[in-house]
């Protein structure tokens, strides 16, 4: 039923149940599907905005501070994602596999310097009611 | 060096394939989106500019872009995991329509919320 081949391959830290490579995939696998989940209410939520008549609560009722704080989880998730998903794009083409936990702990240095700017424009709006721009 | 199987029922080279080329149009269309209407702009947002940036065709076809592609790309992601835990077989058969079902659905879905704006 299924066709089955072997092939010989540098196996660098794949199947190896630990380490940094271990939480990279977790990561990359949890962070994947709460995105996936998000991305449905996001399109319903659009749907309800375009929809919905000219009601504009909805807008403000995202402005709202708690839904901010949860905005910049959701930036977490996928700057994380994105970043971690050019690290294994690099993998695919060869580039990088000896050096898979530097890029790791570069792709969380990168998500932590994307953060902090998402993380400044929000507390800055939520103090003063505008972005800072 | 070690031997490694390869199953076909590891999940095909069309959905890998294609998961790498709408990552690569992710990580151009959430740039945009994200730098665009959450940072820029951001407590912006109203039906209205939402309409106004509608009206140029770089938002248009950056939008209707992410549309696809992320529908694309969640969705066999959410294979890729399934089939890690048993949908095998007529199983996988069964998820690989449902996932189809879902996913035209919720492009349609999508473009149906788009609408009102393009057409405004």
């Amino acid at each position: 039923m299924i066709a089955e081949k072997t092939r010989r391959h540098e196996n660098v830290g794949a199947g190896n149940w630990k380490g940094w490579g271990m939480w990279a995939w977790i990561l990359h696998r949890v962070s994947g599907l709460a995105l996936v989940l998000y991305l449905f209410m996001h399109i319903s939520v659009i749907a309800a905005s375009s929809r919905g008549g000219a009601d504009e609560n909805i807008f403000e009722t995202f402005e709202k501070s708690i839904f901010v704080v949860l905005d910049l989880l959701l930036t977490a998730a996928v700057v994380f994602h994105g970043l971690n998903g050019l690290r294994i794009l690099l993998f695919d083409l060869g580039i990088g596999t000896y050096r898979h936990k530097s890029l790791f702990y570069g792709v969380m240095a990168a998500t932590a310097v994307v953060l902090a700017v998402f993380a400044y424009a929000s507390f800055y709006y939520i103090s003063n009611g505008e972005g800072p721009w | 060096m070690r031997q490694e199987v390869l199953r076909k029922g590891e999940g095909g080279v069309w959905p890998w394939f294609l998961q790498r080329i709408t990552a690569v149009l992710l990580l151009y269309g959430l740039t945009v989106h994200l730098v665009v209407l959450h940072v820029l702009n951001i407590g912006r947002l109203t039906f209205d500019n939402i309409g106004d940036r509608l009206g140029s065709g770089f938002f248009i076809f950056t939008d209707f872009l992410l549309l696809f592609a992320v529908v694309f790309h969640g969705l066999n992601g959410v294979r890729m995991v399934l089939l890690d835990y048993g949908f095998q077989g007529s199983k996988r058969t069964a998820l690989d329509a449902a996932l189809v079902v879902i996913g035209v659905a919720a492009i349609a879905y999508g473009i149906w919320a788009f609408w009102p704006w393009l057409t405004d």
